[in-house]
């Protein structure tokens, strides 16, 4: 299938030889929103890694457009990402840090000028251009840090724990604000949080992690219906 | 994955400094080790006999040690109650004194060495009291030129203790006194050990200011390198000696850095100490003495120095300096004597640029080794980058000369020695001001570029390098300083066509005659001003950066 994510018997041990992933399974059809669920330490922000191509699996095949992209370098897989504390480059400004990924593509100024003020006025930040990212808000950041990430059309999104350095109030709504943005483009998105409300509202699909393994997968309703075990239902506070 | 990693750039970049350092360092260190050894293909064992059956070489090497030793002992009672003041007192005017304290150190030593002779010299002096004895005018200037560096590794250490360390402990029921000695003294050991080792080995190998202050009489392990290469020619027992120095500073180099890495063990999390006002009347006391001390120390030299350069027969003139505009017939060199400030500047920026490349492309590997491998490796290409700076000048040079002289690399007479030898002395101080700036870039953004398509070669220039523009910046300045004062190495390097400053105020100041000594203070106060201005501008680019200098 076109664009579909397939991971396959996909494992990862760390230095001291402990185990962070153990065959993973996972197939992802094009436009799915699925939320990595999971406690800190349950590997979930190494699976986004390992896709991402930021560290190699060390056993087991990752599969993109039905492409084996295990050795395929992260630079060279459009592939978008929102890190934790939104990793905007200091030394730019607004525009220029929604304009990056288009400039690695090699695009024209006038081009890249189109699609940031695109991405601008889809995230609601017209007339932010000039700023310089350390004069912004918790929640302009994120707003920046999802613009750039969308600015090249990657042809996946992966977002990790995006709004665990806000507060509580901000992160509720930014938290529509997202999905709202998200849902209206027909992208995959895997979205890495350690909340179950935050993974409910963000994705139709849900697995949930626990020390290196899916526990158990499944659509919101069903995993609060019918919690595989006992740590699910600990877990999800049911 | 492995043929990825080492097509990475950052690798490749090791490649730079390697090829480097194996030409430039290591084959002249290895030249020495075989005109050691060897002679005419044999192992010669003659030198061992010539320096260990001499009492005049055990001489030289016992003076050696314990002329560093007194001078580390001076410079340390003269930092340890200015490092606690500094430490602990806000005052106005603090700012400006502890920039006054760290000039001598930048100066160099050809400038402490020529200030000190105007101070104190033998021809009376600026005072009218000469002081007599080399010896004390030795470790005088030792003292003047160490303190910077002693004062500030204390006073960064020291200023983490005051917070809240002391408060816990006067809590808990200790007084100034005991708090003192069960909290500050066993904390600030490792600091104050590896200050006092770094101050030794500088003294150990210390060759200007022994070279012009001691005279003919007192002479280290490193002057004598010197004495028996250039004066006498005997080039096996200079490299014998030279072999002898590289074991002696390699061994403390080593223990320096053992001690600074217990340092940085204890050292707290740098929190925002409060300073305390000096109210008391003991406290405003010993803050108006420290301020007097340093002021003296730092500027009195200095001042003698900028006052006999223009005092010419007992008047103001600037005889002096006009004097380096002309061709004397007679002089020591064929052209007029300022030409040394442009050959100078010109070695400057050519060694700026050797060191800036090597120094980045070290950083960058050792970065990359930080990130690919475990952090062994780059624990040890970390200290071998920095083996320059425990190799003496001279002994660099005079390896050079020997092994750089003859294919398959005759660079005898090539204009490129100098600036190469003083980048080879200027990359560790690159590296030190370059990689703690390129490991406080967080993953996360060369993550973000790489996923957002910037391959490895992009994100060095479009985020790594312009994150450490300061740091390059003030990198650079190091190299360009480093070159300005360089003596040791230069002294055999240079050609009589193409002297550098510091070379030229050594054969001024090696003359007979108030003009060419006043000539000497001259060029002095040149050299120093165009280093002070360096130096403000690497204080202007430098963050609070406890590795360095």
């Amino acid at each position: 299938m076109e664009n579909e994510l397939v991971l396959d018997q996909v494992g990862k041990t760390f230095d001291d030889g402990s185990l962070v992933l153990r065959n993973i399974d996972l197939r992802l059809a094009q436009g799915t929103k699925l939320s990595v669920l999971g406690p800190s330490g349950s590997g979930k922000t190494t699976l986004l890694r390992l896709i991402a191509g930021l560290e190699p699996p060390d056993s087991g095949n990752i599969f993109f457009d039905g492409q084996r992209i295990n050795d395929l370098p992260p630079h060279q897989r459009r592939f978008g990402m929102m890190f934790q504390e939104f990793a905007l480059f200091p030394h730019m400004n607004v525009f220029d840090n929604i304009g990056y990924g288009l400039r690695m593509k090699g695009f024209s100024r006038d081009r890249i000028e189109l699609r940031v003020k695109e991405m601008l006025v889809l995230t609601g930040l017209s007339g932010f251009e000039k700023r310089q990212v350390d004069a912004l808000s918790g929640g302009e950041r994120q707003r920046v840090a999802l613009a750039r990430a969308l600015a090249p059309e990657p042809r996946l999104l992966m977002l990790d724990e995006p709004l665990s350095s806000l507060d509580r109030v901000l992160r509720k709504r930014l938290l529509a604000e997202l999905t709202a943005i998200l849902s209206r483009l027909n992208i995959t998105t895997l979205f890495v949080t350690h909340d179950h409300e935050e993974a409910f509202a963000a994705g139709s699909r849900v697995i949930i992690m626990n020390q290196g393994s899916i526990e158990q997968a499944g659509t919101p309703g069903e995993l609060i219906q019918s919690p595989k075990n006992q740590w699910v239902r600990e877990f999800l506070g049911l | 994955m492995k043929k990825r990693l080492y097509l990475h750039p950052y690798a490749l970049a090791g490649l730079v400094p390697a090829g480097f350092f194996l030409v430039f360092y290591v084959y002249p260190l290895a030249g020495i080790g075989v005109r050691s050894f060897f002679k005419n293909g044999q192992v010669n064992l003659f030198f061992l006999d010539q320096v260990f059956q001499s009492p005049r070489m055990l001489g030289i090497i016992w003076f050696t040690f314990w002329q560093a030793g007194l001078s580390t002992l001076l410079t340390l009672a003269a930092a340890f109650p200015c490092a606690f003041v500094l430490s602990r007192y806000a005052f106005r005017g603090k700012g400006l004194l502890q920039l006054l304290a760290s000039i001598p150190f930048v100066l160099p030593a050809v400038v402490t060495a020529a200030a000190l002779q105007a101070c104190f010299g033998k021809d009376g002096g600026m005072f009218g009291v000469g002081i007599a004895h080399p010896l004390a005018l030795i470790l005088l200037a030792h003292v003047f030129y160490n303190f910077s560096v002693m004062l500030r590794i204390m006073t960064g250490f020291w200023s983490s203790l005051q917070g809240r360390i002391r408060e816990a402990a006067v809590m808990l029921g200790a007084g100034p006194f005991r708090v003192f000695s069960t909290i500050t003294l066993p904390l600030l050991r490792p600091a104050v050990l590896a200050a006092s080792t770094l101050v030794f080995m500088f003294c150990f190998s210390s060759f200007g200011i022994i070279l012009i202050l001691g005279g003919p009489s007192f002479s280290t392990i490193e002057a004598e390198i010197y004495r028996q290469a250039a004066h006498l020619f005997n080039l096996p027992l200079a490299s014998f000696l030279s072999l002898v120095q590289i074991l002696f500073t390699f061994s403390l180099m080593w223990v320096y850095t053992s001690f600074t890495r217990r340092a940085a063990r204890f050292m707290p999390k740098a929190e925002q100490a409060e300073l305390k006002k000096p109210v008391r009347v003991w406290e405003k006391l010993m803050v108006a003495g420290v301020a007097v001390f340093v002021v003296g120390l730092c500027t009195v030299p200095l001042a003698a120095l900028v006052v006999k350069s223009c005092m010419y027969e007992g008047r103001f003139s600037p005889a002096f300096y006009t004097a380096l505009f002309q061709n004397v017939s007679g002089s020591i060199f064929y052209i007029p004597p300022v030409h040394a400030v442009q050959y100078s500047l010109l070695f400057a920026l050519i060694s700026l640029l050797i060191a800036l490349v090597t120094g980045t492309c070290a950083a960058l590997f050792i970065r990359f080794c930080d990130q690919r491998f475990t952090p062994a490796w780059a624990s040890f290409f970390d200290p071998l980058f920095m083996l320059p700076l425990s190799t003496s000048a001279v002994t660099l040079g005079f390896g050079m000369i020997i092994t750089l002289d003859r294919p398959p690399l005759n660079l005898r007479t090539s204009f490129f020695l100098i600036p190469i030898a003083h980048a080879l002395v200027g990359f560790p101080f690159v590296v030190r001001s370059i990689l703690p700036a390129l490991r406080s870039i967080p993953q996360s953004l060369t993550d973000a570029a790489a996923v957002l398509g910037a391959s490895p070669l992009k994100i060095a220039f479009t985020i790594d390098l312009p994150l450490i523009a300061k740091s390059l910046a003030a990198g650079a300045i190091f190299a360009f300083t480093v070159s300005l004062g360089e003596f040791g190495a230069t002294l055999f390097t240079a050609r009589p066509e193409t002297p550098t400053l510091p070379v030229a105020i050594y054969r001024f100041l090696g003359q007979p005659g108030a003009m060419n000594h006043g000539q000497a203070m001259a060029m002095s106060v040149i050299l120093m001003l165009v280093t002070a201005l360096g130096f403000v501008g690497i204080e202007n680019f430098r963050k609070q950066n406890p590795e360095g200098f």
